[in-house]
């Protein structure tokens, strides 16, 4: 089965994540399409609410406490055909300190979905349990909007999963002094991964090179939501490529959402914006970035535009 | 903090493949200004005033360049004599069950390799 994992994050709270999660899975189902939302937020979920339904089990913290025996068990029926829902779960306290082996249990069980597209709602933050879902999807979509806010923590989460990924590889091939290397010169000495990466090519080549090519296989899409103009709208494109030349990562920017009232009013109807409005300006984004995604295998075939190691 | 803006080549501070043509040169080139303009909102919390002022002024010698076929032509064959110029070539990410390095070697199966050892042309 042709299978997708989405993952909607990004490093600001109210930038539309969630939004952005519903509107892809109402999109995806209204094509015939299978899909299970997870609402992976798991300090603050409300899925349910854009969707319209109540929140109630069972839900994800079912799943991790054993009380549904799988995590499509754990999946409710939408009024919307096609598509499925995991509720986030009610018991914050105990699912956002979520302990390692659980969290590994749920990454398996969401690649086991029997359905062709997942789309994991992401929480807010740069947390360990975020990045590695975050990680684990492809496409991984970072959602920001045109404010000085949001773009700040943009370039936090996604200098979060870099770090995250580097540590990975670097466990993965057991160079662990060059972990905490990396700690001081990226977090204490606020030096650029570019300038991390130029010291390791001097001094260790090989580790150098490895870490490099997992960090081009790192390759997130940036989605611009609420935007006025159209200056706001070119904002996405310099962010994918300052984050290019600044984060040496091979961002992907999908495009623009344009602010719409409607969505809040939807939500204060508690109805879903997108069956409504399927004209509307903001609706006919989100198919049209899905579509880039869904459809071509141009996303995971593509080039990566030409940059080289710092020293080569 | 970036050390080294000189490391970037001039296709690279305006984002186009060195086959770029003059059109997509002026659109790199108007692409950058709008990133590195004063006060602008993509360098936010990465980028520092001196740093952005630095590379607006290698954007500007960059367009300079690029722009006359002459001066490209030298710059061009600087360009390959100083690192050898190959076309991207395509890498990704195979599954999305784990990450992997891209540009692994394809994995040869173990009958491959047996057949291999006896047969000379497989």
């Amino acid at each position: 089965m042709d299978k997708r994992v989405w993952a909607i994050g990004g490093g600001k709270g109210g930038t539309g994540k969630s939004f952005v999660a519903a509107s892809l899975g109402l999109h995806l189902a209204s094509l015939d399409r299978d899909v299970i939302l997870v609402d992976a937020d798991l300090g603050a979920p409300n899925l349910h609410t854009l969707l319209g339904l109540k929140a109630g089990h069972p839900d994800l913290g079912d799943f991790l406490t054993g009380a549904a025996p799988s995590l499509e068990a754990a999946a409710v029926e939408t009024p919307f055909r096609g598509l499925r829902l995991i509720r986030g779960s009610e018991n914050i306290l105990f699912i956002a300190n979520l302990p390692h082996f659980r969290k590994l249990r749920l990454l398996r069980q969401i690649r086991q979905l029997p359905t062709q597209n997942v789309i994991l709602d992401l929480g807010t933050g740069s947390s360990f349990n975020t990045l590695d879902f975050f990680l684990s999807a492809n496409p991984g979509i970072v959602v920001a909007t045109p404010e000085p806010t949001a773009i700040e923590n943009t370039y936090l989460f996604l200098k979060s999963c870099i770090m995250r990924v580097l540590k990975l590889y670097m466990d993965h091939y057991k160079i662990r002094d060059l972990h905490q290397k990396m700690l001081d010169q990226i977090e204490k000495n606020s030096q650029s991964i570019y300038g991390f990466f130029k010291s390791l090519m001097e001094t260790d080549r090989s580790y150098g090179t490895i870490l490099y090519r997992a960090l081009r296989g790192f390759r997130p899409c940036l989605v611009m939501n609420k935007t006025r103009d159209e200056h706001d709208v070119l904002l996405g494109r310099s962010i994918a490529d300052v984050a290019r030349k600044y984060l040496l990562i091979d961002m992907k920017y999908l495009g623009a959402i344009p602010y719409d009232e409607d969505v809040h009013a939807a939500l204060r109807r508690l109805s879903p914006y997108y069956p409504g409005h399927r004209d509307a300006a903001a609706a006919r984004a989100i198919r049209q970035m899905s579509e880039e995604l869904a459809y071509s295998i141009e996303f995971t075939l593509r080039t990566p535009p030409e940059i080289r190691l710092p020293d080569v | 903090m970036l050390k080294k803006i000189e490391d970037w080549n001039y296709y690279e501070l305006l984002s186009v493949e060195r086959t770029a043509s003059r059109d997509e040169i002026w659109e790199g080139y108007q692409a950058a200004l709008a990133t590195y303009r004063d006060g602008s909102m993509a360098l936010y919390g990465l980028v520092s005033e001196a740093e952005r002022e630095l590379v607006l002024g290698r954007i500007q010698e960059a367009f300079q360049t690029l722009r006359d076929p002459e001066k490209r032509r030298d710059y061009d064959l600087a360009l390959l004599r100083h690192a050898p110029y190959f076309p991207p070539q395509a890498a990704f990410r195979k599954s999305i069950d784990r990450l992997e390095i891209e540009e692994a070697p394809p994995r040869i199966s173990l009958w491959a390799r047996i057949k291999r050892l006896f047969v000379k042309n497989p």
